[in-house]
């Protein structure tokens, strides 16, 4: 099942549903996700791995693998950053 | 020398020799006046002027070391025009800058086709018309510090650094003295695949080199010369080359 209750894979997240599986694995470690975008993930408390986590979560979401080089995993800095991210991994193209 | 010790090399088919360190063995080897065979995926400018301006000495080819067919007609060209050879240098492989959950399952399989598989296969081959021949040779196989130390986006490629390393132990043994089998494993380079680093993973292994400064490929060149030409007994080994950053 998927976070909006269907079944079938979704093709992609948006990014309220990214910001909300963000929440969650942050709420998961007692942490909170400040309002916003700008709020930058050393504050927060958001790791590589968590990122990992983040990622492979969305994975289970839209049923397809989002693999990455960590190049582009060293530029994210905010919350934001990790939105857009995220967005751009989910694109086919 | 004893009538017990391979001889120098004379013959050397380098993998890998269209740019960086594998360039820099090439010209290098040829600069000691041995004849080099070499191949990569794309023979760079560099590489053609090298070949142009030694004829003789140097012979390049644009053959993906995946593709067995033509590495093997590759090596028969060689020994047509260069004679018997009687040196490998295992320098070609593809670098990885990818979490291990995050590399794909094809990646994987081509980092481990690529690093070890070819370099294995072209090993067994090289050995194979060296035998054959009733010659004796040596081998070189270029390794790397994440052998036997761990980094994260490193997985697959350490795994297949480390297996190199492994059989090249166990070929020493089963080669006996028909050929000197060694590995140089480099620390990271400033250049080529460190470029992919982060800049504070950089800074971490040079805070923690002795010597103060990423291993250059001039440096390495040394020692592989040495493991191709010099009457040592040096076998089943591993030279690691990196400043005593992970000793």
């Amino acid at each position: 099942m998927n976070s909006d209750g269907s079944a079938a894979p979704i093709s992609a997240l948006n990014r309220d549903q990214l910001r909300e599986l963000l929440t969650q694995v942050l709420a998961a470690q007692g942490k909170d996700l400040p309002a916003g975008e700008s709020a930058e993930l050393a504050a927060i408390g958001f790791r590589s791995l968590d990122f990992s986590e983040l990622a492979l979560r969305v994975e289970d979401e839209i049923g397809r693998e989002l693999n990455f080089d960590a190049p582009g995993l060293r530029t994210i800095r905010t919350v934001g950053d990790v939105l857009d991210f995220l967005t751009e991994l989910q694109d086919p193209a | 020398m004893s009538e017990q010790c391979v001889p120098p090399a004379s013959v050397v088919l380098v993998s890998g020799g269209s740019r960086g360190l594998g360039l820099s063995i090439v010209e290098d080897l040829v600069g000691s006046g041995l004849r080099v065979a070499t191949f990569a995926r794309s023979i760079t400018p560099e590489l053609a002027k090298l070949a142009d301006a030694e004829p003789d000495r140097v012979l390049a080819g644009a053959v993906d070391i995946t593709d067995r067919a033509a590495t093997t007609e590759f090596v028969r060209t060689a020994e047509s025009s260069l004679g018997p050879i009687d040196a490998l240098v295992n320098n070609a492989a593809i670098g990885q800058d990818s979490l291990h959950v995050h590399t794909s399952p094809d990646r994987l399989a081509n980092l481990i086709e690529v690093n070890l598989t070819a370099p294995l296969l072209l090993t067994r081959l090289v050995l194979r018309r060296m035998l054959a021949g009733g010659r004796r040779g040596r081998i070189v196989n270029v390794t790397s510090i994440c052998a036997r130390r761990g980094f994260p986006g490193l997985v697959a490629y350490s795994a297949t650094k480390g297996g190199m390393e492994a059989a090249t132990r166990s070929l020493a043994r089963e080669l006996r003295d028909r050929a000197l089998v060694n590995c140089v494993a480099p620390g990271f380079f400033a250049s080529e695949m460190s470029a992919v680093l982060g800049t504070d993973q950089l800074g971490a292994i040079v805070r923690r080199t002795p010597t103060g400064h990423l291993t250059e490929p001039a440096e390495v060149l040394p020692v592989i010369r040495m493991l191709l030409l010099a009457d040592t007994n040096i076998h089943g080994q591993t030279i690691t080359i990196d400043g005593a950053a992970g000793s």
